[in-house]
């Protein structure tokens, strides 16, 4: 048994040990950006409001100006890193004079003001929460969970660290313990049933565990289906997690925790498909979006473990599981195409030109076309055994 | 004698128009000369109408008394050779109150508003009492027309600046809008008095103050004045039954208005035409300072009939509109007042759309004090406080309270953008006795 499991983990293990050898160590850098005392986030805060007083003082409108967070002129690509934001980016103009601007000023300014109270009363509260609190200022939770992250860009402050959470609605299970921040121990090691990423992933402590590898898993419906054929049991000790699509910040956190205290590989489990291989970019660069927090939400080590395209030909998946690629898929893959990161991933561009060429895509499942249990029986394993990564 | 000296105005401009097709100068100086003058058999009220038009259409018929030489070179100093030169005397001096006098003024006053490229001067000299007035344009405005001459209005405004607002920021001028052009038929009764031909009516809406360098800023329309003018754009004053009646066939609703009803008050506007007080609907903010507006409705009507030519045949047929201006209306009810009802919902959008603006900046900007002072109140940071209150200079957070609030609302209200096309600074640069003209289209 013990031959077998070595035998199993062999490639993993060689591959963690190439990842430790060329890792940079940046934990001063985010050791940095978590020790801003509570002092130092309320003089940030009482900054923007002593501009607005001045501007008023003067007999000037108000304007917060807030970096753009949506624009690729932004972000720069850093191997180590992946995208982050670049010093000196361009702003938004926010006018507190202006129709189509004044109620997002207000917006800013009263969240900007609950922040104050939170962290002054070292209470917490969820984004909901606030949204719940002034619906008609707010109109949707969306609009709060926007103007949360640009809040967090603008004062250079994550949001966990502005006291304000958000519910996780990832999934985690496998060889994992450790304890929240109130002291409640979570034991992921349940076969049937996954626990929620925690909302406080700052807090946690007293991480446990003995997994070989973590594989971030695309689907809610592709990590179920991995908790019912008892995957962490067969590939045991690992860690499965999910973010359910596009990943929330806490899901990403958790993943880049693990990684930070435990150093070994993580697999990226998405569909063979754009928008797969788009989420699995999050997590392992970042997105534009959050680029100004990178340092602590990417995992540049993420390897592609499938479904690949070029898994489509050697496994010889039936044609009926098999997807023609629409015009937005070949558009989004043509855009990936041109990402800064891909550059340096040279086996991963010649994936996707594969799948532009063959112009058909397909999702985890279409490996039960060739056997029922073929994605946890031998597809997986045999991918895992024999370094079938890229 | 208002009616002598409106057929004189009329013959002038015709001729004028007429004259203009062959390349002469239309444009330049009209005095109306009235004077008493007494009698044996009582007192007289003599006029005289001169122009500079460069050609001398009719010969002075006598007997009429000759106006005052040092008059006549007065006039000719400022405008040249007299080219026109009318009198007529009027029997009987005892209408000569000073409600005809009123009359007199208002309907050269409003001559002047679609007339702006003549200076008008009117010179009283009553029981030896002399006084004149010159309605002279400050601003005016070329309101192009598709398929007719340009329309030259005066488009001056004299309604002071708000307090808070910088004089030489302040638009001095209006901004006419040409809008729609509605065909009227001619009612049996004309038609058999040899009205024939094909008669529509131009509206063109002007309001003022202008406050388009104000997008903030909110408005109230407070009176609305409707001016009628006959092809040759002489002013057509009474009778009025059609629009003394209009506000009840108008949709206040749709137009956002309480109520529309007729109104004596002039003093703000123009005299001449039928003005109407307008009561807003969900008026309800006296905190709120908005800018009154009024609206002037000109009403162009436009004739033609290619068989007619003779400028005596025009003449009358100008007459003959006036005098069935009434069934003329009336025949066409429902599309002038749809016509109307449309220029007021346009003018009016754009009124309802800053109101929506202000609610929304009013709105934004409680929230924007409430949280900002909520963060100041709360701060234990000392020197942050003291600089919030000293910034303001203020002394306690109830004072900065209403300090932010009342600055927050005035930048926002007042917020200034410059437009090319307003009548402001320019103004001042401007130098004595020259006019600005611009074109609208």
């Amino acid at each position: 048994m013990g031959s077998r499991t070595a035998e199993l983990f062999s490639e993993i293990d060689k591959l963690r040990t190439e990842l430790l050898n060329n890792v940079e160590v940046m934990t001063d850098c985010r050791r940095a950006e978590e020790d801003i005392s509570q002092r130092e986030i309320l003089t940030r805060i009482e900054s923007v409001i002593l501009g607005i007083v001045t501007s008023l003082s003067n007999d000037e409108a108000p304007v917060l100006a807030l970096p753009k967070r949506s624009s690729w002129a932004n972000v720069s690509f850093n191997t180590a890193v992946g995208l982050q934001m670049s010093s000196g980016c361009s702003v938004t103009s926010i006018r507190s004079d202006c129709p189509s601007s004044a109620t997002k000023f207000a917006q800013i300014v009263k969240i900007l003001s609950v922040i104050y109270r939170l962290v002054q009363s070292n209470a917490y509260a969820t984004k909901r929460d606030i949204y719940y609190n002034n619906t008609q200022l707010f109109g949707s939770q969306r609009t709060v969970d926007i103007i949360v992250d640009d809040i967090s860009c603008l004062l250079k402050i994550p949001r966990r660290s502005l006291h304000v959470l958000a519910t996780s609605k990832g999934l985690i299970s496998g060889d994992l313990c450790y304890l929240e921040e109130d002291g409640t121990r979570i034991n992921c090691r349940s076969s049937s049933a996954a626990v929620a990423v925690s909302s406080n992933i700052v807090g946690i402590r007293n991480i446990v565990s003995s997994a070989k590898f973590i594989m971030i898993v695309e689907k809610d419906a592709t990590f179920q289906r991995l908790l019912d054929d008892d995957f962490c049991t067969k590939l045991s000790p690992c860690i499965i997690i999910t973010g359910k699509g596009v990943p929330d910040v806490n899901s990403r956190l958790m993943v880049r925790k693990l990684w930070d205290v435990l150093r070994v590989p993580i697999f990226a489990l998405v569909d063979a498909d754009p928008h797969g291989i788009e989420i699995m970019c999050i997590y392992k660069y970042g997105s534009v979006a959050m680029s100004f927090e990178a340092h602590s939400l990417t995992v540049p080590s993420v390897m592609w473990l499938g479904l690949l395209p070029s898994d489509l030909q050697r496994l010889r998946v039936p044609e009926e599981a098999l997807i023609p690629l629409s015009k937005r898929d070949e558009g989004k893959l043509n855009s990936l195409l041109q990402r800064p990161y891909l550059t340096s991933q040279p086996d991963w561009q010649k994936e996707m030109e594969l799948m532009q060429q063959s112009k058909v895509k397909a999702e985890i499942q279409s490996l039960a076309a060739i056997a029922p249990d073929f994605l946890t029986s031998i597809y997986l394993p045999n991918k895992l055994r024999y370094g079938g990564w890229v | 004698m208002s009616r002598e000296i409106q057929q004189v105005l009329r013959l002038i401009m015709l001729t004028g128009k007429q004259k203009q097709r062959r390349v002469l100068k239309t444009a330049g100086g009209l005095l109306v000369l009235l004077w008493t003058e007494t009698e044996l058999s009582g007192q007289k009220i003599n006029c005289t109408v001169l122009s500079d038009l460069k050609e001398r259409m009719f010969p002075c018929v006598g007997p009429c008394p000759e106006p005052d030489p040092k008059e006549l070179s007065a006039f000719t100093d400022l405008y040249g050779s007299l080219g026109l030169l009318l009198a007529f005397q009027m029997k009987d001096a005892r209408h000569c109150t000073s409600e005809w006098r009123a009359h007199i003024e208002a309907f050269l006053r409003t001559f002047s508003l679609a007339n702006a490229e003549i200076n008008v001067h009117l010179k009283f000299r009553l029981s030896q009492l002399d006084s004149q007035q010159e309605f002279k344009v400050k601003i005016k405005s070329n309101v192009v027309q598709a398929n007719q001459p340009s329309l030259k209005l005066d488009v001056t405004c004299s309604r002071k600046s708000p307090l808070c607002v910088n004089k030489g920021r302040w638009c001095q001028g209006g901004h006419p809008v040409l809008g729609g052009r509605l065909p009227l038929s001619i009612p049996p009764q004309a038609m058999d008095q040899g009205l024939l031909g094909e008669l529509s009516v131009q509206f063109v809406t002007l309001l003022s103050p202008c406050v388009l360098q104000y997008p903030n800023a909110a408005t109230e329309l407070t009176h609305i004045q409707v001016l009628v003018y006959s092809p040759s754009n002489v002013p057509i004053s009474g009778p009025s039954g059609f629009f003394q009646t209009l506000p009840a066939d108008l949709d206040c609703q749709q137009l956002g208005l309480d109520r529309l009803h007729c109104s004596s008050f002039k003093d703000l506007m123009h005299g001449g035409g039928t003005v109407y007080a307008v009561d807003q609907e969900n008026w309800d903010d006296p905190e709120q300072e908005s800018v009154q507006q009024s609206l002037l409705v000109f009403l162009f009507l436009q004739h033609s009939d290619p068989f007619i030519s003779h400028l005596i045949d025009i003449m009358a047929t100008e007459v003959l509109i006036e005098h069935h201006l009434e069934d003329i209306l009336n025949n066409n009810r429902q599309a002038v007042t749809t016509a109307l009802q449309t220029e007021l919902r346009n003018t009016l959008t754009a009124q309802n759309h800053r109101k929506k603006h202000q609610d929304k900046l009013h709105s934004a900007a409680e929230v924007i004090i409430s949280s900002s002072l909520s963060i100041v109140s709360s701060s234990s940071n000392m020197e942050f406080r003291n600089t919030c209150l000293n910034r303001m200079k203020v002394h306690d957070t109830r004072e900065l309270s209403a300090s932010l609030r009342e600055s927050l609302w005035r930048v926002t209200s007042w917020k200034f953008i410059p437009r090319g096309s307003c009548y402001s600074t320019q103004m001042d640069e401007l130098p004595e006795g020259d006019e600005l003209c611009r074109t609208e289209i």
